[in-house]
This record gives C-alpha cells, sequence and structure tokens, in this order.
C-alpha cells in the first residue's frame, strides 16, 4: 500500500520512493537457493509519481478506522524500542560493564554502590506504585533482572531478592482485588523474572546479612581504638571512621524491605488473623523509613558528586549503576511509551510513609460485623485518594476470595444484622433465600466498586443504581404478591411479613446511600461547578422524584429508611436552588462574556424557595443522626449554606438580576461542595 | 477551591477590544482538500505529546471534511478544530477530537498540548470560533450531543468549553500518557420539540431524564 501526499508534518515512514534506485541490496541479507533479492525502489517509485494527489493504493479490507491504530516503525513516540540507550539486550549491558558484581573492589565504594542501588530501587518501587509500568521502574535495575549473577554478594543478593519478593506479594494483591482503567499497568509483568520459586527463603538470607552487619555495628562501637583491626571478622568497609555511619545505613534499608515483606504476608492472612502482628511490622516499617532519612546527611557528606536532594533517586546524591530503562522496552505494552520519570528518594520515603499510615488503618479496622460500619470506613478511607496498593488491601481484607465479609461472615448473616431483627440470623430459609442471596451479590459488587480508583467508582454507581432498583422494585412486587391486602392492615405481621418488609425497606435504604455517594463524588471529582449543577439537578431530581414518589405510597413504613432519602433531597435542593439562582443572574446580567448560545433556557426567576426547603429538612433530619457528629456537623453546615443563600437570593430578587451595580461572587466559605452567595453592591 | 463571580461588567475591556479587533482578521474557513491536511498536521504534531499517525487526520478530514475548519490570519493558518460525528449507542453524537490555536506573535510557538486542550489564548475567541462552527454544523446534521476529552488541569479548555454549555460527564483517571485525568465534556443539545420545551421549564431535563426511565445511561 502506498499513500502519496505533499508537503510537510510528521507521519514518518512510508511517503514516496526515494534514494538509491538500483543500488545492490545490504550483504548481511542472504539470497537463498531458489530466490535472489532485487531492489524495489525504482518500481515503487514509479507507482508512486503515478498517483495523484491524494490518491491511497490499499488492501480490500483496508479501513481508515483500523488504520488509526497503525504504529509507524521508528517513530519514537510511537515504537517504543526505538528509544534505546544503545544496548540491545540485558547480556550486552552485562558485557559491558553496566552492572558489575561486586560493585567496585574498593570495599567502601562497594558498599557506596550498593547503597545507591537500594535507593534507586526504593525510589523505582515508589514509581511504579505511582502508575508506571514494573519494566520501566523496579526491572530497569540489571540486578533485579539477573539475580543470580549478585550470589557471590550477599548484601546485594538478599536485598534484590526480598525486593523481588515484595513485588510479586504486591502484584498478586492488587490483581486479585483487580485493577481498572489506568491502573491496569500496574500488574503488568509480561517477560519479567518476578517470580521464583526460591523466594520463599529470601528472608533468611536477608536476617543472616542483617545478623553480619549487626555484629559489624557492634563490633566498631564498642573498639576504644577505631583503628584496631578486627580479628573475628571483616568489617563492611575499609574507613574505621566511616564504619559506623555505613552500618547504620544499611542496616535500616534491610529492616525496612523485611518488615515491610511480613507485613505484607501478615495482611494477607485469612479472616485478619495477622492484623495485629502487621502493626507492629509496620511501626518497625515507620522507625526504619525515618533513620533511613536521618542517614541522607552522612551518605550526602561523604559522596563525591551531588545532585540537588529534591531531585536525586538516592540518599547520596550519586547516580546508581545497574539501571537501564530502555532494556525492557520491547516488552512493553503496544500503547506508545510513556516517559518515566523516577521519583526522587525523598518523595519515595514519603510516599512509603503514606502508604504505611494507610496500611495501619487497614489493620486497625475492628472488623465491626455491622454494614453500615463497613461502609463508613470504606467512605473514610478514601476521602484522602489513598493510592491503589492501600486501596488493593482493603479490598482483600474485606473480601477474601470466598465471598464473606472478612472471609469471615456470610453476606446473608450481614444482611440479617443490618435488618436488625432477631433470630433472623438463624434462619435457615433467610439464609437460603433468593433474594437474599442476590442482595449478597450486589452487596459484594458494591463493595468492590467502593474500594475502586473515584473516578472509576462513580461511573460505577451509577449502572448498578439500576440493580439495585430493580430488586427494590421486585421485592414489592413479590411482597404484594404474598400478602396482598394484609399490607396495610394493622393485625399482627408473620414473622416472615415483617422481615420481608424490613428486606424491602433495606434495599431501598441501600439505593439511596449509593445515590447519595453518587452525588458526592461528584463532588469530590469537581464534576459539579456552580454553572453545572443545572444538568445535575434536572436529572437526579427526577429520578429522586420517582423514588420518592414510590417510597411515600406505602405508609407506616420505619422513619429511619427514609433518612438517606431526606439527605439526598436536601442537597438536591441546595444544587438546584444555587442552579436556579446562578440562571437568574446569567440570563439578566452579561456576567459571562460569551452568551451560551446552545443551551438558552428561559430559566425564570427563582418562585419556588429551594433554600428555605434545604433548611427544612437538614432541620427535621437532626434527630435521625443525633448518633452521629460528623453528620450533625455536616447538617449544620447544609443549613449555614442555606441560610445565606436564601438571604442573597431575597436581595438579588428585590434589587433585580439585572442591576449593574450587583456583584455577586461565590466562595466555598461554609461547604467543600456548596458555594455561598455574597451580595455586593459597587 | 476557587471562587467564581458573576454580575457586573468585565475590567478587562481594553484587551477585549484589542482581541475582537484582531478577531476581525481571521478567516474561518472549512476543510478544503488535500492542500489543507499538512496545516492541519503540522499544528497538532508540533504541541502533541499524544502521538497520531498520518491516518488518524485522514480518517476524520476524509469521512467528516465538513467538521474541520482552519483559521488563517494574514494567509498562515494559525489554528484547527478536527471533529467526527456518528452514532454511539442509539445516540447521535457529535466528537471534537483536535483543536489547536497559536500564539501569532511567537516564532511558531504553539501553546496546546493533546487533544483539544488550550493553555494559553492570545485570540481568546479564535478557539470558540472554531469550535462554535463545527458544532453548529453538528446541531445541524442532527447531532444529539458533542462530547470531548480534556485534562482536568487545563483551566483554560475547561472555561471556553464551560461558557459553550458543556458539562462535566465523567472523570477518567489517569487518561493521558502523562497520568493527568480527563473530564469528558459533554453538551446537550436541547431537544427540538417545541411543545414540550415550553410546557415544562424544566422541558429539557424532563425529557431526557423520562427517556432514560430506569436506566443509568444518563450518568454515563
Amino acid at each position: 500500500m502506498v499513500t502519496n501526499y505533499e508537503g510537510g508534518g510528521g507521519g514518518g515512514g512510508g511517503g514516496g520512493g526515494g534514494g538509491s534506485g538500483g543500488a545492490a541490496p545490504p550483504k548481511s541479507i542472504p539470497s537463498g537457493d531458489d530466490a535472489v533479492w532485487a531492489d524495489a525502489a525504482p518500481l515503487i517509485e514509479a507507482a508512486c509519481n503515478d498517483l495523484q494527489e491524494g490518491e491511497l493504493v490499499h488492501g480490500e479490507n483496508f479501513s481508515l478506522f483500523a488504520a488509526m491504530s497503525a504504529l509507524e516503525i521508528m517513530d519514537p513516540k510511537m515504537d517504543p524500542g526505538i528509544e534505546s540507550s544503545g544496548y540491545c539486550s540485558v547480556d550486552e549491558a552485562i558485557e559491558n560493564g553496566i552492572a558489575p558484581v561486586p560493585l567496585s573492589f574498593d570495599r567502601t565504594v562497594d558498599v557506596k554502590h550498593t547503597l545507591d542501588v537500594m535507593d534507586h530501587l526504593l525510589a523505582c518501587e515508589a514509581t511504579w506504585h505511582n502508575g508506571h509500568s514494573l519494566a520501566q521502574t523496579v526491572f530497569s535495575c540489571i540486578y533485579i533482572l539477573r539475580i543470580e549473577r549478585t550470589s557471590p554478594h550477599p548484601l546485594l543478593h538478599s536485598y534484590c531478592r526480598v525486593m523481588r519478593a515484595t513485588c510479586n506479594a504486591v502484584v498478586s494483591a492488587v490483581s486479585d482485588a483487580r485493577t481498572h482503567e489506568e491502573e491496569d499497568l500496574f500488574t503488568m509483568s509480561y517477560g519479567l523474572p518476578l517470580k521464583d520459586g526460591g523466594d520463599d527463603k529470601c528472608l533468611s538470607i536477608l536476617n543472616s546479612v542483617e545478623e553480619t552487619v549487626s555484629r559489624q555495628l557492634r563490633a566498631c562501637k564498642a573498639q576504644p581504638s577505631k583503628k584496631k583491626v578486627l580479628e573475628e571478622f571483616e568489617s563492611l568497609q575499609t574507613n574505621p571512621d566511616l564504619e559506623e555511619g555505613y552500618c547504620r545505613a544499611v542496616l535500616c534499608r534491610l529492616r525496612f524491605r523485611k518488615h515491610f515483606y511480613h507485613a505484607l504476608t501478615c495482611m494477607r492472612k485469612p479472616q485478619g488473623r495477622g492484623l495485629e502482628l502487621a502493626r507492629k511490622h509496620i511501626a518497625a516499617c515507620l522507625s526504619e523509613l525515618d533513620n533511613m532519612f536521618k542517614s541522607l546527611d552522612f551518605l550526602r557528606s561523604h559522596s563525591l558528586y551531588h545532585e540537588s536532594a529534591v531531585t536525586s533517586t538516592t540518599a547520596s546524591g550519586c547516580r546508581a549503576i545497574g539501571f537501564d530503562v530502555s532494556l525492557n522496552s520491547r516488552l512493553l505494552s503496544p500503547t506508545p511509551p510513556r516517559a518515566v520519570k523516577v521519583l526522587s528518594w525523598i518523595d519515595a520515603v514519603s510516599y512509603f510513609e503514606k502508604l504505611l499510615h494507610y496500611l495501619d488503618t487497614i489493620c486497625s479496622f475492628s472488623l465491626d460485623p455491622a454494614l453500615e460500619s463497613v461502609l463508613h470506613f470504606i467512605v473514610k478511607f478514601q476521602l484522602s485518594q489513598p493510592p491503589l496498593v492501600a486501596r488493593a488491601h482493603l479490598q482483600q481484607l474485606l473480601l477474601v476470595h470466598d465471598g464473606k465479609l472478612y472471609g469471615r461472615d456470610s453476606f446473608s448473616d450481614v444482611i440479617a444484622r443490618s435488618l436488625a431483627l432477631p433470630d433472623v440470623t438463624k434462619d435457615k430459609e433467610f439464609q437460603t433465600n433468593e433474594f437474599v442471596l442476590q442482595l449478597g451479590q450486589l452487596l459484594i459488587n458494591l463493595i468492590k466498586i467502593l474500594c475502586a480508583n473515584t473516578a472509576w467508582q462513580r461511573r460505577k454507581l451509577g449502572k448498578i443504581l439500576q440493580d439495585w432498583s430493580v430488586i427494590s422494585i421486585q421485592l414489592e412486587l413479590a411482597l404484594k404478591r404474598e400478602f396482598g391486602e394484609l399490607l396495610n392492615s394493622s393485625v399482627d405481621e408473620s414473622v416472615c411479613m415483617k422481615v420481608s418488609k424490613h428486606l424491602l425497606m433495606w434495599a431501598q435504604e441501600q439505593t439511596y446511600w449509593i445515590a447519595s455517594r453518587f452525588l458526592t463524588l461528584g463532588f469530590e471529582l469537581q464534576l459539579y461547578s456552580p454553572v453545572n449543577t443545572a444538568w445535575f439537578t434536572g436529572t437526579s431530581r427526577r429520578k429522586g422524584k420517582k423514588k420518592r414518589d414510590h417510597h411515600a405510597r406505602d405508609s407506616g413504613r420505619d422513619a429511619v429508611a427514609s433518612t438517606y432519602c431526606l439527605l439526598l433531597q436536601c442537597y438536591m435542593c441546595l444544587s438546584e436552588g444555587l442552579a436556579m439562582m446562578l440562571a437568574a443572574l446569567r440570563n439578566e446580567s452579561n456576567a459571562f462574556q460569551m452568551p451560551n448560545i446552545f443551551n438558552s433556557e428561559q430559566e425564570d426567576v427563582v418562585k419556588h424557595n429551594y433554600f428555605r426547603e434545604a433548611q427544612r429538612i437538614a432541620a427535621s433530619l437532626k434527630g435521625s443522626f443525633s448518633a452521629d457528629p460528623e453528620r450533625l456537623a455536616e447538617l449544620r453546615l447544609i443549613e449555614q449554606v442555606a441560610e445565606h443563600n436564601r438571604i442573597a437570593l431575597n436581595v438579588i430578587n428585590q434589587v433585580g438580576a439585572g442591576d449593574p451595580t450587583l456583584r455577586v461572587p461565590l466562595e466555598f466559605t461554609h461547604h467543600n461542595h456548596f458555594v455561598v452567595a455574597v451580595v455586593k453592591r459597587s | 477551591m476557587a471562587a467564581a463571580e458573576c454580575g457586573g461588567g468585565s475590567p478587562a475591556a481594553a484587551a477585549a477590544a484589542a482581541a475582537e479587533f484582531a478577531a476581525a482578521e481571521i478567516e474561518y474557513v472549512s476543510y478544503g482538500g488535500e492542500h489543507h491536511l499538512p496545516l492541519v498536521m503540522s499544528l497538532v504534531d508540533d504541541e502533541l505529546s499524544e502521538p497520531y499517525s498520518i491516518f488518524t487526520y485522514r480518517y476524520f478530514v476524509y469521512l467528516w471534511p465538513h467538521l474541520t475548519f482552519l483559521a488563517f490570519h494574514k494567509g498562515k493558518c494559525v489554528g484547527t478544530v478536527v471533529c467526527k460525528m456518528g452514532d454511539h449507542r442509539g445516540t447521535f453524537r457529535g466528537y471534537i477530537a483536535m483543536l489547536v490555536v497559536i500564539k501569532p506573535y511567537e516564532a511558531e510557538e504553539s501553546v496546546y498540548a493533546n487533544l483539544t486542550s488550550l493553555k494559553s489564548l492570545h485570540f481568546p475567541f479564535l478557539a470558540t470560533e472554531l469550535v462554535t462552527r463545527s458544532i453548529r454544523v453538528m446541531m445541524e446534521s442532527g447531532c444529539e450531543e458533542v462530547t470531548l476529552e480534556a485534562e482536568v488541569t487545563n483551566k483554560g479548555a475547561l472555561a471556553l468549553y464551560g461558557r459553550l454549555g458543556f458539562i462535566r460527564a465523567k472523570r477518567l483517571y489517569r487518561y493521558y500518557l502523562n497520568g493527568v485525568d480527563a473530564f469528558r465534556l459533554k453538551l446537550l443539545f436541547p431537544r427540538p420539540d417545541p411543545a414540550l420545551l415550553s410546557a415544562n421549564k424544566d422541558g429539557r431535563h424532563k425529557q431526557h431524564a423520562e427517556n432514560s426511565a430506569e436506566s443509568s445511561q444518563i450518568y454515563i
């Protein structure tokens, strides 16, 4: 297929004929027995000249849409293999001395280089966690790619083994939780020597190295004169004055690795059995990270070349040897290559501190069997946007493989407890009820979604809202079918009827909870700027109204079931009020430079006072949330926002929205998601 | 979070006037053929971190030439918009693929990176003009909505599309090669039935919501 176009701009490859007509093919391409190579350039050139501008020669199955996925070979933007350090393979790089073992024949320099490798590996690990591929980060280390080469060097060897085992453990934890969107990059390890049968022994190797260095540290501290030569065993390195500093630097790094691996292993123990021990290891990790940070000054002062501490990927400031990012370029996924910027060592240490605190939070969770506590915990955990590794471990704790909460409680039990009806938990009929089983599945799915990144989470919540609505409707229909007329009478309800009613209310309440989470996430993801609330309120108000009407028809329902419904209504009233107020201001004034020519609708100045309605609802909700200080605080904020806006609206109505002296800045002074209008006249 | 202001006059009247004067010198042209293609490509290629092959450009300009516009200033191509439209899960939808405008007073330096991103505007209305023309064609061709993606950090693009009535329908995690999230921006055209629109002030929203019934499509 040949294209012919004039003019410049991009698009390498292909193109008209060119160059060397009639030249002999290079000697490195041998001819076969029945075939000879012939230069086709003149033929192609002639064909090109024959084509008119814009004409294309293509096969029958050619489609422009499919062709968009074409990669232009040798275009560095698309062809990851073309960017190269010059080494075609790991072996070639090794042959050229890129990753020597030992790292130096001078033992002091060897220790320095080893520390740099450890530090750069930590920085790579943090970079990987933050959204890059393993291949371009941790596995850019030739020592990790060919671990067996490091066997004669116990310190480096043990560190690399535990490092690899840790990466393997993290990949498997995250794979189990399943990743979404760009997080899929995290678990990709095609072609990388990630797993190795012998890695379960890696800790014992590390322990023995740790023991050796500990003894070296004790020895150098015990000596009255540092110059005395030790007879029992060799020191870590040759300069007695630096022995203590380097021993400490090495030890804290080894210990961090060890405790981190232990923490992850403990967290994987089913039913939360290892959580307490994990917390001890996490505490030890944090302590060792602190020691690592303290080693910064010592290491920098004893290294020759300094990169700025802010950008350097090692504590010493030196570039680590033994790394080559481009070696794995052919293992990368068939998307255009991403430029990787390895985090600085300081940022990497900060990242691990943060991650460990998240892991500690997970380990401190009381494994409360109450569903509401679980949901509340997840929501709170997600507020500060925890990293993927933390979220995956949370999900792992909550939903270990066999679909039980904490690997311990069946979801039928969880639902039974949530209904707050005694005796139901032990009822076998309840456990095997079709609706209960379905609701259990929906709950499992909900928890998985809630542990995902918030952007993806919100979209999924929007979709499962339908599943929950459908099952609520089915429950209601089943209830009516079975008990029909008895539903509204004051006759004593049979246990079965009571359970069914509670189950229905519970399902509806979860549906509202999901809807309110969907709404809140929209704010957190900044989808609702003040101007955009119009769209949101329109649609969700309709949806909410359907549910409210639905709900209102059933009399005698437990008020508890409608708290989330009311809270949702409250938010919607605020949003709608704001949208209407903004629309009024927009239509009557030249507030925005460009009129909205595509969505111009006539918005009446607000007649219905949404703010007053929001205040009324907030006040009525206080009783329901009396035990929940966070919710109460939220309600107070809502009341304040509503009050300020209601007053602002009154002023605007009196003065007239088109008054040129009017200035109405909107500020997030009271609430994170809802603005308050402050009316000013100039 | 930043505060937004509404009401009253714009303080940058002088700048706006200058921009309007400059805007009068701009010539907008619909994609006319092969001779326009290298202009579009070089504008977009110069600023893009996301790579596009020749086939990507051809896909858009061959199939939807009436949706690609170029802006010329004194004979030089200073901006372009590239779009498509088609059926997407039962909705006839327009899509803005690329929007680039250069800063005219610096030597060929473009200030836009990635699809539909505008880092700063020297001709503040030029990009809007280009986009508006495409959207008009989409509207007239029967599109029900228009979408695009923009970096969450791209305040210029978000403001431009926000003024045109686009809402942020979704957030896409780490959408771009550089790890930045994207917003999926969406513009919903009013439904053409005037009777329904006038019956209820929430007409458009109601129409959409009722069509989607119990489905969550509206949230997507």
